[in-house]
């Protein structure tokens, strides 16, 4: 039960996270991610990971519930 | 059915535009057609306040079903069940009323200060919570709160602390962030109080007129609060009336009375109804609605009448929506001002105006760290429906013929 998350005080729309994950994120016209909401599957987790960890901003979250 | 006005003293004590009025039995506004309660008028109003325990209090609101009266409508039996069984470090008072037409929080602290403070200290002692604080951001309600609590000891950290006026500024989570000597922003992530509160502590943080209905209920009891009002919330509840009304000003009614009839005993003229402040919804009708929670929020009712341009005042207001954006997040600052922008076109006539409202409007909710952008998106997309003709109108290129008179009051603005 993974899906990724976003701290809106800290997104400043750098856009990586579309760019990495882009079947969950794209981005709207003034650049910053909508999320798709759905689960990150198994097979999806390392690349969700790698884009926690690419955002400039530390504002993409993993969140597991 | 009682009138009662504020006596010339107090509007000469710049508490002007206080009034109140009451329809049934006078609850929290108990007693207040003499001006405010000191310290022994309240107790001769209201009695003292019983001392009852965590227990009691999770009973009474459960039977009771009171909800908070700030806007959310949370059940506060629910939010004293999330709090650890020790360890509760503070009662907090949200009093920074933020909506800027809502009056019956800041008539609670200016006239009835001790029923609040029963209130919150009721709890405080009841959970064993060492601190109370009150945030306020209205100097008369400060002043009040600091002469009452001169009158009272109740052998406990109580505080009064100012706090910014900005809309965004009485979000829960801003408050408690301010009163930590932090901005007056909302974090980006979404704690709850009742865990993560103040001093990072677990915190009862509640609205001004919860803590005035807590001290009535603890005195009632869950039978005595139940005789008026809806079976499934009873009791009473505060209401701010403003717009195109004769008599604007705060009502106590039963819980569930009808729109119309609140709107006929202002006064109000016919015309469009918004129910909920600027976060709140625009009625298609008027007849039928019952004035409940979570629809009522925190109790404002705005009459537009029919004498101004609906789309101009609500362009007015979406301009002053974007201006309380704490500025945090892109998609509520990038996403009001480009709305501001779409509703000035559209009411000149421009139809990509509207195209671009309607995406505009279903890209902000949900995308920010507080819930005002999914409050202007709601407020926006109700008037877009509910003045389906006006909008018509304006996209022919003729207009609707009416002027922007400012019914709707906004800070700042010319009324």
């Amino acid at each position: 039960m993974n899906k990724v998350e976003i701290d809106w005080t800290r997104c400043d729309g750098h856009g990586l996270c579309a760019g990495l994950l882009p079947d969950d994120v794209v981005l709207d016209e003034w650049g910053f991610p909508v999320l798709r909401g759905r689960e990150i599957t198994a097979g999806e987790l390392p690349d969700a990971r790698r884009a926690v960890l690419a955002c400039p901003a530390l504002a993409l979250r993993l969140s597991s519930r | 059915m009682t009138t009662i006005d504020s006596p010339a003293s107090l509007r000469s004590a710049g508490l002007e535009g206080e009034r109140h009025r009451v329809i049934g039995d006078a609850r929290v506004l108990a007693g207040l057609d003499q001006g405010r309660l000191d310290l022994q008028r309240h107790l001769l109003t209201h009695g003292p306040q019983p001392e009852l325990t965590r227990d009691d209090y999770v009973q009474l609101c459960e039977a009771v079903g009171l909800r908070g009266r700030g806007g959310a409508a949370f059940p506060v039996a629910l939010k004293l069940q999330d709090l650890p069984a020790r360890g509760v470090e503070a009662v907090v008072v949200n009093g920074s009323e933020s909506e800027p037409v809502s009056r019956k929080d800041r008539l609670l602290l200016t006239r009835s200060p001790h029923l609040v403070l029963d209130g919150a200290v009721g709890l405080a002692h009841a959970l064993r919570a060492p601190h109370v604080l009150i945030a306020v951001h209205d100097p008369a309600a400060a002043t009040s709160l600091r002469e009452a609590l001169m009158e009272r000891d109740d052998q406990l950290a109580i505080e009064v602390r100012d706090t910014p006026g900005r809309f965004v500024a009485g979000e829960a989570r801003a408050v408690l962030s301010v009163l930590e000597g932090g901005t007056a922003v909302p974090p980006g992530r979404r704690v709850l109080p009742t865990r993560r509160g103040y001093h990072r502590r677990p915190t009862f943080l509640s609205n001004v007129e919860t803590f005035a209905q807590l001290a009535v209920l603890a005195r009632l009891g869950s039978r005595g609060f139940s005789s008026t009002g809806l079976t499934s919330e009873p009791g009473t509840q505060l209401l701010t009336i403003d717009g195109a009304v004769q008599r604007p000003g705060v009502i106590e009614t039963p819980t569930g009375v009808p729109l119309d009839t609140v709107l006929q005993y202002a006064g109000a003229e016919p015309g469009p109804v918004l129910l909920g402040g600027y976060h709140g919804r625009w009625l298609p009708q008027t007849d039928g609605v019952l004035l409940q929670r979570p629809e009522v929020s925190a109790g404002i009712i705005l009459a537009l009448g029919s004498g101004t341009c609906p789309l101009g005042e609500v362009t007015r207001v979406a301009e002053w929506l974007r201006s309380q954006s704490a500025g945090q997040c892109g998609p509520c600052v990038f996403g009001l001002a480009s709305l501001v922008d779409d509703f000035a076109r559209l009411t000149i006539g421009d139809s990509q105006g509207w195209y671009d409202a309607q995406r505009h409007l279903g890209l902000i909710p949900g995308r920010g760290a507080c819930a005002h952008p999914d409050g202007a998106a709601r407020f926006l997309t109700s008037a877009l429906e509910v003045f389906d003709d006006d909008v018509r109108r304006h996209l022919s290129g003729q207009g609707c013929g009416r002027p922007v008179l400012g019914v709707l009051p906004v800070p700042g603005g010319t009324r």
